[in-house]
């Protein structure tokens, strides 16, 4: 990722599909991903937190990740030796991004 | 260093102020940790269907440090530790050691 600059923005990747594991029929088209450098900081934590944790969490952490806000659903077109096609495949691809709530239970 | 455009995660100045039941407030400087760490969300084909990447700034090598509080009353331990942090990176929140919160 090139862009060294604060922000979560949006970032196009190519996704590829194949029907099968010898690939018969494939897929592929362009679909954007949310990537970017939020703000994170890390500071000793209040008395109540540590006496809550046996004294384990000393340390707390507040932060923000780069996140997907808004989702599309992209068609994906399918295509087979011969000329057959298979139906649309439909993909998920960010329309929008925001430094927002880590969400990953284990951040 | 220009904050509004760092990008990383570095040791970094931090006031609080050290309290507990018992005892007198006492003012702190201490080293903690701030940055701006890559992080990125994408969308998948199969459940859960976006896969995440998420390493925050946090601390790398730490020290402990531990004063005195002031006015406890008797009976109550005035020594108060609190972690110093020596180096600092962009690593996962480790849950058994901190608490990790969503945001600030």
């Amino acid at each position: 990722y090139k862009d060294l600059s604060p922000g979560c923005r949006l970032y196009p990747f190519n996704v590829t599909i194949r029907s099968d594991q010898q690939g018969t029929c494939r897929g592929a088209h362009m679909v954007y991903a949310c990537v970017g450098y939020c703000e994170s900081s890390a500071f000793p934590s209040r008395y109540s937190v540590m006496l809550e944790s046996n004294f384990t969490r000393n340390i707390t952490s507040a932060s923000r990740c780069c996140t997907i806000s808004k989702l599309t659903k992209v068609k994906l077109r399918v295509e087979c030796p011969g000329g057959f096609h298979h139906d649309n495949i439909e993909i998920l691809s960010a329309r929008a991004c925001r430094c927002d709530m880590c969400r990953k239970s284990r951040y | 260093v220009n904050l509004r455009k760092f990008i990383g995660c570095a040791v970094r100045e931090f006031a609080f102020i050290a309290r507990k039941p018992g005892c007198g407030a006492l003012p702190v400087t201490t080293d903690a940790c701030w940055g701006r760490c890559e992080t990125w969300e994408r969308p998948v084909l199969d459940p859960p269907f976006i896969e995440s990447y998420q390493r925050v700034c946090t601390y790398n090598q730490t020290q402990f440090m531990t004063v005195q509080l002031p006015n406890c009353s008797a009976g109550v331990d005035p020594h108060y530790t609190y972690p110093v942090a020596l180096k600092c990176n962009c690593g996962v929140c480790v849950t058994s050691t901190t608490e990790c919160i969503a945001s600030y």
